[in-house]
């Protein structure tokens, strides 16, 4: 391995870019990339003697793999996960969920629609009408605490025999697994800038990645203890940098994507942990392995959810998505709402908030899909369109295109062959192809189609392509990027809205959500705490001082005339707010890298979902009871 | 000629700082809960004496860094994740529990052992560095009673600086009361160094060096040896939470004149 | 049957016993009368005979040990001096203050007398067995534990007890001498943090505590930092205040963000700083997170000014929260101070 290892970590002032050599480098470390380096550490560990697995770059040593991950901890991922596991458990044929902290089986499932107790939600004609007749059936239809449970968790749904987990806790796990096996490194705290482009007879390779810089300024100017990023040059490149990564972005933009695929479509996932109190409620149905899938509240257009781990804690959160075209549409106070919610609270009302995240999802399924391979590099997971956006899941299919990557690197090294777009497509990709990850995603596709068009509408397409296997679905109607949030608010609502924010200083979002008629939220100090102390929940929010900020407005002017200014109503951690002068700013402290700027925009310029740039960087969520 | 000495970091590991810590009963004594799955750091006063031995090892090179560490492999693995990237060192690991409720003195026994065993050790050039109060016991007993253990009567606490002299003796600055500094001047190694925050700012990841490091710190690991801490007749009555809460009067509709005329007399005159 | 010794040391002028040590005095006779048990008081001074006038009037056996050797705090000189005068006391107890001077050498000596150590004493109570209470993971957790081998040192914390005051007269005290090793270390003198501004001051009666807020862009647009700077200084002059800091406040100095040139990890309280003991303490700017009001953990009477409705000090933290901006509040409490119409 060449380059200079002299350094003993006295503040550097050299300013030439350090530069080393791997055989291959991941981005980020989830499961996707979990899936990939447990497949290659196996085999290599089965006969560590196999020239296949001799590195290329340090002769004699064995294969150089190392993976890149930007957060602080690879304990720190957000998601309270239910899995059917598929792909997981064939890695882990023996796998005792006892072995990983708040992991246990799904013991049960069910489905709720919630109504509007408040009536403080935007339902349309339809939806009120089925409420009023819901209502009034009352218990016949076993319409019990403002919400109807459905008869049958639909097939496409099911998650029985499945797991619930803990992203953290599993990846906590996985790498710990990785670690000790000793052919792989996972370094956490390192975040990749780009990758590492090089020209080739073909057109253009990716040769490997750069970190990014340390030591400069919010704007990234040098300052004190200036190390420039070093490159990791590999022979390939991993990309398992979830929905909003620096590197997908990067290739998407160099290479561009397949014809008439884009990434319209996204949620943010926002959740809470929380302990429940020891004494149970009576008949709480709320024990270890208990899954719930929610819809109907706060808003129509928002799905939640609540899986219960072992030691009464709770994963309970919600979905905000991007057609739900409210341009004020906002997370935390839904979240909020929607824990008070009556078939809620009354589990939840004596608990303590452990813990709270969010994370963007990339709802575009295979629509979503870029090109998965290129001379030099292949991607995986949440970034490469693996997520089925029908069944809700993305976990278990991550993990599985990591492991079919894993094995198709394996027979590439074995065969002696050089990891371009060719091998890669004739190994990796004809695998994915065929597998149920595909199937999977295929069915999936057309599924949200009618969501476009409403709620109602929604659902009955998912419904149909659920209940066919995709065999049917309703059309898809495109959408222009300005249509996507839509300001329908009269003049009443705005006014009292804008009362409230002389009164007391709150922001557009919130003002709004009062004066349309949803309480305020009493804070406790234990289960319902304000916005921003929740930052500080469980491990505190931080950035890493001397890095440049990683969200950055390039047009001030063009937020300026903004009316909408949905990025600071969807920031998860209210880093995104205004300055004086209207122009947005951004406060790397509270940043959560949820990526919600990425696709919030309310005026996004001609073939860009936003004009925000959202950066590789360190720092973040720190809680590992998440 | 500066004299490149033989460093010793002894260093344990900590949840880190801003997690939300409750106690429980174990078998063992009080105990955290959930503490193998929080996330662990290098114990901060430790770590800053980690890298002003790095640093002082940079200024006379031939020396050598070892960073002595108790706790569970598997957490000390995940802190290696972090604290390999920053400096170079040598890591002595020993497989053993985590926390602050044991007895001081045991960890002490443990950890002189493994120092006085270190092959290769001068103990006329050792320098024993470690954080002066650990964010787990906070005693600021372990490193004095490891330095005490392996014979060594200059000692040093609460120290923010060491300016090395050319004929091997060195200025040391200890935090004393009412925020001053008392400057001592030792004649030499064996010398022991309780370190508070040092002047030092966290040395950036630098992966190079990670990497560097893992080829050694991973094969350790693997062969720490496994330890067991004798209770030498601690006994815990009551582990809990502080019950704080007052009842906040939060004040709304004051003038800032109002406000400071209140304040003033609330302050008082003494 | 237990019997307890006081470890005590004199301050710089080496023949008048320092503050705390006078609070350990008071936690051995309070001790010993609940014990019904004999007491021993040790003295490492200059001159040891001086500086037991003090405590002529305990009732205790009084040991010294005196010498120019131990006019300075130095592990080597303070180690054999306790050594020696545990040797001679032979107490199942040591009790002494937890300055940095006994900070330092207390665990070796109990090491050298086969016993062990328990530091940050805060409380000395039981009715059968003696029980300690001290706090563990930075102020975050409260324990009270007890020990059954000894010799048992018990560092005490100061500031918690109030001193011995009893009259002072002529003493009659055992000179103990100590086994000196080759002293390799000197003292050559003290040093004051290099911004000059004396900022840290254990004894006043007030901590006021400057967060990052002051630091921020205030209602107009704009940041403030060198009317901040003036604002809290000043303060702190007419208030004769000790001046604390929350992390993020110190931590900007190495963002290159503007930063108030008096402030050092040293005015750092919190998680990862100091947790000082005054009365009463005054936040300004500041969130009222809990890395750093566990650092507010033994002081009295909290109040704190912020244009945050919502920040932690409104939720129990404190006792008192002014909702007003912190600027024209201190300006016109430096007024009213300085005036002398408080």
């Amino acid at each position: 391995m060449s380059g200079d290892t002299t350094n003993t970590g006295s503040p550097a002032t050299d300013f030439a870019r350090q530069t080393m050599e791997v055989d291959i480098a991941c981005v980020g470390f989830g499961p996707a990339t979990g899936g990939f380096l447990t497949t290659i550490s196996r085999a290599w560990a089965e006969n560590p003697a196999d020239p296949a697995f001799e590195s290329k770059v340090a002769p004699g040593m064995p294969l150089q793999v190392v993976c890149y991950e930007r957060a602080d901890d690879i304990a720190s991922g957000v998601s309270g996960v239910v899995t059917r596991a598929q792909g997981i458990r064939a890695s882990f044929t023996e796998l005792n969920p006892a072995e990983i902290p708040m992991a246990t089986e799904v013991s049960s499932e069910r489905v709720l629609y919630l109504l509007d107790p408040l009536g403080a939600s935007r339902r349309s004609y339809t939806l009120r009408i089925a409420d009023r007749v819901l209502r009034a059936l009352g218990p016949i239809a076993k319409v019990r605490d403002h919400s109807f449970e459905l008869p049958w968790t639909p097939a496409f749904l099911k998650k029985h025999g499945g797991l619930v987990m803990s992203i953290g806790q599993f990846n906590q796990w996985v790498g710990s697994l990785l670690m000790t096996s000793g052919l792989v490194q996972i370094w956490p705290g390192t975040p990749v800038s780009e990758p590492l482009f090089e020209p080739t007879a073909a057109g253009r390779a990716v040769r490997g990645i750069r970190l990014t810089d340390q030591g400069v300024d919010k704007k990234g100017n040098p300052a004190g203890g200036f190390m420039p990023g070093m490159d990791v040059r590999a022979l390939l490149t991993v990309v398992g940098d979830g929905p909003v990564g620096s590197v997908s972005q990067s290739i998407d933009r160099e290479f561009g994507t397949p014809p008439a695929h884009s990434h319209d479509e996204w949620a943010l996932g926002m959740k809470f942990v929380i302990e429940l109190p020891e004494d149970a409620v009576a008949d709480s149905p709320l024990n270890s392995g208990a899954v719930w899938h929610t819809f109907g509240f706060p808003e129509p257009e928002v799905f939640g959810f609540l899986y219960v781990h072992p030691a009464r804690l709770v994963s309970v959160g919600i979905f905000i998505p991007s057609w739900m075209t409210d341009p004020s549409r906002t997370a935390y106070r839904y979240l909020q709402h929607y824990i008070q919610h009556p078939a809620l609270w009354r589990y939840l009302k004596d608990g303590t908030l452990r813990s709270w995240g969010a994370k963007s999802i990339d709802e575009s399924g295979k629509l979503g899909e870029p090109h998965l391979t290129g001379d030099g590099y292949a991607r995986i997971g949440e970034n490469s369109g693996s997520t089925n956006v029908l069944t809700g899941s993305g976990v278990d299919e991550a993990w599985t295109t990591g492991t079919q990557l894993g094995e198709a690197a394996i027979e590439l090294l074995r065969a002696g062959l050089p990891f371009t777009q060719r091998n890669l497509n004739e190994t990796y990709v004809k695998l994915r192809r065929a597998s149920w990850v595909e199937q999977g995603a295929r069915e999936a596709q057309n599924s949200r189609n009618g969501f476009r068009a409403g709620i109602v509408k929604g659902m009955i397409g998912m419904a149909l392509t659920g209940l066919t296997g995709g065999r049917l679905s309703l059309k898809a109607s495109k959408r222009s990027a300005g249509e996507r949030v839509v300001r329908v608010e009269e003049s009443l609502t705005r006014k009292k809205a804008a009362e409230l924010i002389v009164a007391d200083g709150r922001p557009l979002h919130d003002a709004l959500l009062s004066a349309r008629g949803w309480p305020e939220i009493h804070f406790d100090g234990r289960l319902l705490i304000s916005h921003q102390d929740a930052l500080l929940m469980g491990g505190k929010v931080q950035a890493v001082p001397g890095s440049a900020d990683h969200v950055v407005f390039p047009d001030a002017g063009l937020c300026i005339v903004c009316d909408e200014k949905t990025c600071i109503a969807m920031c998860s951690g209210q880093a995104i707010t205004l300055a004086d002068d209207g122009a947005p700013t951004f406060e790397r402290e509270k940043c959560v890298h949820c990526g919600a700027c990425l696709w919030n925009c309310a005026h996004p310029p001609p073939d860009s979902l936003s004009p925000i740039e959202f950066r590789g960087g360190a720092g973040g969520l720190h809680s590992a009871e998440n | 000629m500066q004299t490149a000495f033989h460093i010793v970091v002894c260093a344990g590991i900590v949840p880190d700082p801003l997690q939300s810590l409750e106690p429980i009963t174990t078998t063992a004594g009080p105990g955290l809960k959930n503490e193998m799955v929080l996330p662990a750091v290098l114990d901060p006063w430790a770590a800053s004496a980690l890298y002003e031995a790095a640093a002082l090892a940079a200024k006379a090179p031939g020396g050598r860094l070892w960073l002595v560490s108790l706790g569970p492999k598997a957490k000390l693995q995940q802190v290696m994740m972090t604290v390999a990237q920053k400096v170079l060192f040598e890591l002595a690991p020993i497989d053993g529990p985590i926390g602050g409720f044991p007895d001081a003195h045991a960890t002490a026994a443990i950890l002189a052992d493994m120092i006085a065993a270190l092959p290769g050790l001068d103990r006329e050039r050792l320098l024993l560095f470690g954080g002066w109060e650990s964010a787990a016991r906070g005693a600021g007993v372990t490193l004095q009673l490891v330095g005490e253990r392996l014979g060594i009567s200059d000692q040093f606490q609460g120290v923010d600086q060491i300016d090395l002299h050319d004929d091997g003796s060195f200025e040391v600055l200890e935090r004393v009361e009412g925020g001053k500094y008392q400057v001592s001047v030792c004649a030499g190694a064996p010398a022991v160094l309780g370190w508070a925050t040092g002047n030092l700012a966290e040395p950036r990841n630098n992966p190079q060096l990670g990497m560097a490091n893992m080829r050694t710190i991973m094969p350790a690991l693997q062969k720490a040896p496994a330890s067991k801490l004798e209770a030498n007749g601690l006994s815990y009555i009551s582990a809990a939470l502080p019950k704080q809460q007052r009842t906040t009067r939060v004040v709304k509709d004051m003038t800032p004149d109002q406000i400071a005329a209140e304040l003033a007399e609330w302050i008082g005159t003494e | 049957m237990e019997s307890i010794l006081v470890l005590t040391h004199a301050d710089e002028t080496g023949i008048a016993l320092t503050k705390a040590s006078l609070e350990a005095v008071s936690a051995g006779l309070e001790l010993t009368s609940r014990l019904g048990v004999s007491l021993t008081i040790g003295i490492v001074a200059v001159d040891a005979q001086s500086a037991a006038a003090a405590v002529s009037s305990s009732g205790a056996r009084l040991l010294g040990v005196s010498g120019e050797p131990f006019r300075h705090a130095l592990y080597a000189t303070d180690a054999a001096a306790c050594e020696a005068l545990c040797r001679a006391a032979q107490a199942t107890i040591v009790l002494a203050p937890g300055s940095s001077r006994f900070a330092r050498v207390a665990a070796g000596v109990a090491h050298r007398l086969g016993g062990f150590i328990d530091t940050h004493i805060g409380s000395i109570g039981g009715t059968v067995n003696i029980e300690a209470g001290r706090w563990f993971y930075r102020q975050r957790v409260e324990a009270v534990l007890s020990r059954d081998r000894r010799p048992w040192f018990l560092l005490i914390d100061p500031g918690i007890r109030s001193a011995f005051a009893g009259e002072p007269g002529p003493a009659q005290i055992e000179q103990v001498p100590a086994n000196l090793p080759q002293l390799r270390t000197t003292v050559s003198g003290f040093r004051a943090p290099s911004l000059g501004t004396q900022t840290i001051r254990p004894d006043a009666r007030l901590l006021f505590v400057a967060g990052a807020g002051w630091t921020k862009k205030q209602p107009d647009g704009q940041t403030h930092v060198p009317e901040a700077g003036d604002l809290i200084l000043g303060f702190l002059r007419v208030a004769g205040a000790s001046l604390g800091s929350s992390k993020s406040l110190v931590d900007q100095g190495g963002e290159g963000q503007s930063v108030l040139p008096f402030l050092t990890h040293l005015n750092q309280i919190g998680q990862t700083g100091a947790t000082p003991h005054h009365p009463k303490g005054l936040a300004t700017c500041c969130h009222g997170e809990e890395p750093h009001v566990v650092g507010w953990r033994f002081i009295g009477d909290r109040r704190a000014v912020s244009l945050d409705p919502t920040c932690g000090w409104t939720r129990g933290k404190a006792d008192v929260v002014y909702i007003a901006d912190a600027f024209q509040v201190m300006a016109k409490l430096n007024e009213l101070m300085g005036s002398g119409s408080a």
